[in-house]
């Protein structure tokens, strides 16, 4: 007679874009059957990242992730995007790694995979495979290199004649030039650029002054298919100390509005940009380190926010803005920055601008949704070329839903003030 | 109170440039409303199309939805796309926003364009190719490797989308695939058959089907590429007009071998099951897949014959024929059962009446051994589909195997019945030698589209049955 039967797994949508939920299907499995079902991807660094969760097939010999409950794996309970936000490299490999996506043009590639059983579940070959496709880039985006006027970064442009709103895209201290944040913008309808700076492999590495964002802003707001009064800045880490300083304190540039994720505020008001190194590096030597040696920055840099003489008067900022922040950020007191920022917008009777999102076991690096967390990973300090393995903070179920929450709450925000048109003038 | 989003300063350049009058007018009336946007905005929210899944499978539904107008609001929906070839494809339907401003196309009704009614997919199937184009067309994807890229826009007003410059409210674009990830395309060249194979991702073992298509030859890829991405290994095999076939191209050289070599090249495969192998033909591939489940010796788990004979004219008893290239070469009027309409476009449809062919030629019905389903278009003007399909019917009753056959009858739809989604040409050019021909499939656009989706859906759930249970 026949062959068993071998089990249908299937993904649905199987191309997607990475901040777009699935749902993983596996039928013709006998009832009551104890499946594992794994995620595996290879990195553009040629890392193996994996995820996955234990399951029993119900009575027609199905398993569905967005309604059944993982037992056990890298994620438990009924947790449908577990298969990508639970991943951590493979054992045996690298550590302290942090997942990119650099190429943003092409998708992120995950196998899913249906095994038997759940203890050594890797000693058998998978049941059925499927390939799905996490996409940064929706279709008809135009992705565009920039390198003029000293500016350099990647531009990215909804499909359509447009005009659209802009956003400028700006990540931490780490430096280079990251832009998947800026497709998944793009793709959400608004021109975006994403700007490089402190390009550690370049001597002329591009320095983070007040001018060098100026020009890029500008440049995005003179775009002809960007609405030229509805440009605003995202900024994580040292980007939002960038987007607070463009709002507090140039004449030049005025964004709609902000959105700081993992909040600084230090830098003396009215001096450049670039004396954060300096001040950051003086605090080096106070840097304490965890019990895998990994550097907390956090507590070395917490004094900085009493000085006044230290912080930017955000009180002069008259957009709305939108602070992200994680309870459990070890590299930087962020939920003291914001804070503090929220005091100094009542004393200046500005608090109404203000949005704060503060989440608890949550680390520094707050990132779009169904990303990997990483609580530690390696470093390369700008300046002096140093590496470090550097503790982030955060606790993956709850970081991630962090991720989820803060990336459609930021969705929405940016959609209302950027949108929607004020019936009030804009103060 | 709702100003028309304005355009970009490029198309400003172009209507200043365009001559007469209307030019300047219109010139005018938009620089009013750039200085507006390009000042503080007071429009209320821009609207915003979207269309749900935006990169899908071909045969995938789509939900496509315009928010944020106007009330009451007359828009047109247009999609364009470049074929593989490079023609431009197009269609566009006109809507009213309900109450809240919003045009669902899953639930709304187009009142006027390429289709009428609520058709949710109906900008697909509904495209035609653009005015000033090739004569003839058919659209097929050749490379089912890469996707269709859609751009679907929404206009104000009902409007032609080639009236002029109308100021675009909002555009998506949308990606229609032929393959998922993961499924792989193999090239067959072994054991002497021609042909390409498909796998889904995964070890496997799977269920497999065999394709067939009609004298217009070549290799179409886009049926077994689809079933591969359903979990199908799928191969699709050449028998006529392929280069890398043996003899002259417009002759059938290949016969009863050819096709059991291309069967068990499936069967045998390491990741196919054995014994969980169907056939799937249209037109001529119909008769085909009748004569290997019935004279070949092999056994299939089904079959799905669509549109095609019993029987073939042109064979000689081992399925080859010897005539096949003079009946071509010979002028349209030796044609002794093609018909024309008024336009000269050739009709096939008598040659396979089986009351016109040979019994002798007539497959040996009585012999099948596994269930067929046989798919009708009431208005095939290819093939005699009804006839053929009432006379298996008869056959199969009076052997006492009416348990093995069912019937799908569509009517209104041609003799093209392929996956869903795409359009459908009444007719389209045939031959080019010795001289132009064009003929005609039959088919209505609504009832055909209607016809593929119907029957995609019922070929997806007979191979279900049929392959996996």
């Amino acid at each position: 007679m026949s062959q068993t039967l071998t089990p249908v797994l299937s993904v649905h949508p199987i191309r997607a874009l990475a901040d777009e939920k699935f749902n993983v299907l596996v039928e013709y499995l006998e009832p009551g059957c104890p499946v594992t079902i794994r995620s595996l991807h290879h990195s553009e660094d040629k890392d193996y990242w994996e995820a996955y969760g234990h399951y029993i097939s119900d009575h027609r010999g199905s398993v569905s992730i967005s309604e059944d409950v993982s037992t056990g794996g890298t994620y438990t309970g009924k947790q449908p995007m577990g298969l990508l936000w639970s991943m951590r490299p493979v054992p045996g490999g690298r550590t302290n790694l942090r997942l990119r996506k650099l190429n943003v043009s092409t998708p992120m590639l995950v196998n899913i995979s249906v095994h038997s059983g759940h203890k050594g579940f890797r000693d058998q070959p998978a049941l059925a495979s499927v390939l799905t496709e996490r996409w940064y880039m929706a279709p008809g985006v135009q992705r565009i290199n920039i390198n003029e006027k000293g500016v350099r970064g990647t531009m990215f442009i909804p499909p359509g004649s447009g005009p659209f709103p802009g956003m400028l895209d700006l990540w931490g201290g780490g430096g280079g030039l990251l832009d998947y944040r800026a497709a998944l913008l793009g793709s959400h309808g608004y021109v975006t650029m994403a700007v490089e700076y402190f390009k550690v492999s370049d001597a002329q590495a591009a320095e983070p002054v007040m001018s060098y964002f100026e020009k890029a802003f500008e440049m995005l707001r003179d775009h002809p298919q960007v609405k030229s009064d509805r440009v605003g800045i995202i900024g994580l880490s040292f980007g939002s100390l960038v987007a607070l300083s463009l709002a507090a304190e140039s004449i030049i540039i005025k964004p709609h509005c902000i959105v700081c994720i993992s909040t600084i505020h230090t830098k003396p008001p009215g001096k450049d940009l670039s004396l954060f190194n300096p001040v950051f590096t003086s605090k080096s030597k106070e840097m304490r380190v965890d019990e895998n040696n990994s550097q907390i920055w956090k507590d070395a840099c917490l004094p900085l926010i009493e000085d006044p003489a230290m912080k930017l008067n955000v009180g002069t900022i008259d957009c709305p803005m939108l602070l992200v922040n994680g309870c459990d950020d070890q590299n930087w007191p962020s939920v003291e920055t914001a804070a503090d920022i929220e005091k100094m917008m009542c004393e200046a009777g500005k608090k109404h601008l203000l949005t704060r999102l503060d989440y608890p076991d949550t680390g520094h690096l707050i990132e779009p949704p169904f990303g990997p967390h990483f609580r530690a990973t390696n470093f390369v300090i700008g300046r002096t070329k140093e590496k470090v393995v550097v503790l982030w903070g955060g606790h993956t179920k709850p970081h991630s839903d962090a991720q989820e929450d803060s990336w459609r709450k930021t969705l929405r925000f940016l959609h209302q003030h950027m949108y929607c048109s004020m019936n009030k003038a804009n103060l | 109170m709702f100003r028309v989003r304005v355009t970009t300063i490029w198309q400003l350049i172009e209507i200043k440039n365009a001559p007469g009058p209307s030019g300047y007018r219109k010139l005018a009336s938009l620089q009013r409303i750039v200085g507006t946007v390009r000042s503080k905005s007071s429009i209320r929210q821009a609207p915003l199309l979207t269309a749900a899944p935006i990169r899908a499978l071909i045969d995938e539904k789509i939900s496509i939805e315009a928010r944020f107008l106007p009330p009451h609001f007359p828009v047109t929906v247009c999609a364009r796309m470049h074929c593989d070839d490079g023609d431009l494809w197009e269609s566009f339907a006109h809507y009213n926003t309900n109450a809240s401003g919003t045009v669902t196309l899953t639930k709304d009704p187009s009142v006027g364009g390429s289709y009428l009614g609520c058709e949710p997919m109906g900008l697909f199937w509904g495209m035609q190719s653009a005015p000033g184009g090739r004569e003839g067309l058919r659209l097929r994807k050749k490379n089912v490797e890469t996707p269709y890229m859609v751009n679907i826009s929404l206009l104000e007003g009902h409007v032609s989308p080639n009236d002029g410059q109308i100021p675009e409210l909002a555009a998506v674009t949308t990606e229609r695939w032929y393959m998922a990830p993961g499924v792989r395309r193999i090239e067959i060249r072994q054991n002497g058959v021609v042909g390409i194979l498909f796998l889904p991702p995964g070890p496997g073992p799977f269920p497999a089907m065999l394709d067939l298509w009609g004298m217009g030859g070549g290799l179409p890829e886009y049926r077994s590429s689809l079933f591969a991405s359903r979990g199908y290994a799928s191969l699709v095999i050449a028998y006529i007009g392929h280069k890398d076939l043996p003899g002259p191209p417009n002759r059938l050289n290949v016969g009863d071998s050819y096709f059991k070599a291309a069967f068990h090249l499936l069967q045998d495969h390491c990741q196919v099951v054995a014994d969980r192998v169907g056939i799937i033909g249209l037109s001529y591939g119909c008769y085909l897949a009748l004569r290997i489940a019935t004279q070949t010796g092999v056994k299939p788990s089904c079959l799905i014959c669509i549109n095609g004979p019993v029987g073939s004219k042109i064979e000689n008893g081992n399925g080859r024929t010897e005539e096949f290239d003079k009946l071509l070469a010979d002028g349209i009027s030796d044609q002794k059962y093609w018909t024309y309409d008024d336009q000269g476009y050739v009709i096939f449809k008598e040659t396979s009446l089986p009351a016109n062919l040979d019994p002798e030629n007539i497959v040996k019905l009585e012999k099948l051994t596994c269930p067929l389903m046989y798919i009708v278009g009431e208005d095939d003007l290819s093939a005699a589909s009804i006839e053929t399909a009432d006379l298996i019917e008869e056959t199969l009753r009076a052997a006492g195997k009416s348990q093995l056959f069912s019937r799908l009858s569509y009517p209104g739809a041609g003799h093209l019945i392929e996956p869903p989604y795409s359009p459908s040409s009444r007719s389209s050019m045939w031959a080019i030698k010795p001289k132009k021909l064009i003929t005609l499939w039959g088919g209505y656009p609504a009832a055909h589209a209607a016809a593929q989706e119907d029957a995609w859906k019922k070929i997806l759930d007979f191979l279900e049955n049929n392959l996996r249970c």
